[in-house]
């Protein structure tokens, strides 16, 4: 690969490269995790970002948890807790 | 033989192929030195154009593909290059030669016939080659589903691989079977990021192509303004729900989207989303920025905006 040509990649997960500096990084946490928990809440399954360790936790209505590392495996997640796909389209 | 007329190279490809990756490296090498370039886009809102700013003259087409829809803009754009090489009198200040990035939909061929066809551009321009860029990795998924992705194949006098470390030799192998029987003239050759990469060996067992037809789902392109001031995580919580659920039906997305840490390339192929580049800052936001293009069969505009809208208003 050329790396002269192009720009710079953000670094990390797609989904966090709109943080400049740590602070807005765990202000960006705390805020994904609160919208999160709204648009789930319909569902059964509420979401939670401490922002002191690395993860997200999402946690089903029957106790099911787990802790995924980021939006893309969120969503995986979220199917499996819900037993079908979740539709963005549809909520 | 040219005749003094200018050389037009045709670069085309499927969305999400990496036809701006491959040209901007080769714009950067020195592949096309003197080049004007030509950059067309299906949607409304360019963004490829930003990425190949540098010492070529340039210009942008966007709004319609040039061969069907926008193919009126298109010659006119090349009639006026024409003309204004024309009344160029210093030659070392001409034009040296033409490239045409094609948008994703556009069948090269098309491109050929109308230049061929036309009664004062085939006296000014000849076709000089067409390059098709070829996705290792979702370039079977296009040509059995998309009679276009064919097309395009059909039209190649050279194929680039692309993405072929993610695709893996197996699969690289037997696609390149599949383009040998699409194209059996057309060289093949493999690249990463516009450098060139060594193919793996291609599958010696033919694959069955499906016969598609013409009129399978339409592709479609929607677009949605997010405003001055983004919300990137409204953005990005919305953008990764809608891949993870439509990855299928969304091809290609792609948008300049202003952020905190800077002006952002977001895009995606299907549902692989690498990470946005960062872009220079600009004094003013151009008018194409903050704008997401989504393009894929069976969206709808409607849809997309107002579950972008709920999941914002979750904030």
């Amino acid at each position: 690969m050329c790396s002269l040509c192009g720009f710079p990649a953000a670094p990390g997960h797609w989904t966090e490269a709109g943080a400049a500096t740590a602070h807005d990084r765990l202000r960006e946490r705390f805020r994904r995790g609160a919208m999160l928990s709204n648009l789930l809440r319909p569902v059964g399954i509420s979401v939670h970002d401490g922002g002191l360790v690395p993860g997200i936790l999402v946690m089903g209505p029957g106790g099911a948890s787990a802790i995924v590392p980021n939006l893309e495996v969120l969503w995986i997640e979220v199917d499996r807790i819900l037993g079908r796909p979740f539709d963005p389209l549809e909520t | 033989m040219s005749e003094g007329r200018l050389r037009l190279t045709i670069v085309g490809g499927f969305l999400g192929s990496g036809k701006t990756t491959w040209l901007r490296h080769q714009l950067f090498a020195g592949g096309f030195p003197a080049a004007h370039v030509i950059v067309n886009e299906a949607a409304g809102t360019p963004v490829d154009h930003g990425l190949l700013e540098g010492t070529n003259d340039q210009t942008v087409l966007a709004g319609g593909c040039a061969c069907c829809d926008g193919s009126q803009t298109f010659q006119d754009a090349l009639l006026e290059i024409c003309d204004a090489r024309s009344q160029m009198t210093d030659p070392t200040q001409r034009v040296g030669q033409l490239v045409l990035e094609t948008s994703g939909l556009a069948d090269p061929a098309a491109i050929v016939d109308l230049i061929q066809s036309h009664p004062v551009l085939i006296r000014h321009i000849v076709v000089h080659e067409t390059i098709v860029v070829v996705d290792a990795l979702y370039g079977q998924t296009a040509l059995e589903t998309e009679p276009v992705a064919q097309a395009q194949i059909r039209a190649a006098d050279r194929l680039i691989l692309t993405k072929i470390d993610l695709a893996g030799p197996t699969e690289t192998g037997r696609l390149r079977r599949m383009l040998h029987m699409l194209a059996p003239g057309a060289a093949q050759s493999g690249s990463s990021f516009g450098s060139p990469v060594d193919l793996p060996t291609m599958a010696a067992k033919a694959v069955v192509l499906p016969k598609l037809a013409a009129d399978s789902a339409a592709i479609t392109t929607c677009q949605l303004d997010l405003g001055p001031d983004p919300d990137w995580t409204a953005l990005t919580l919305w953008l990764s729900a809608l891949l993870h659920a439509y990855g299928d039906q969304i091809v290609r997305v792609k948008g300049v989207i202003c952020s905190p840490a800077g002006r952002l390339l977001v895009q995606a192929v299907r549902n692989r989303v690498p990470s946005p580049e960062v872009l220079p800052e600009t004094e003013t936001a151009a008018p194409e920025d903050n704008r997401l293009v989504l393009i894929g069969s069976g969206l709808s505009s409607n849809a997309i905006e107002r579950s972008y809208q709920l999941v914002r208003d979750t904030g």
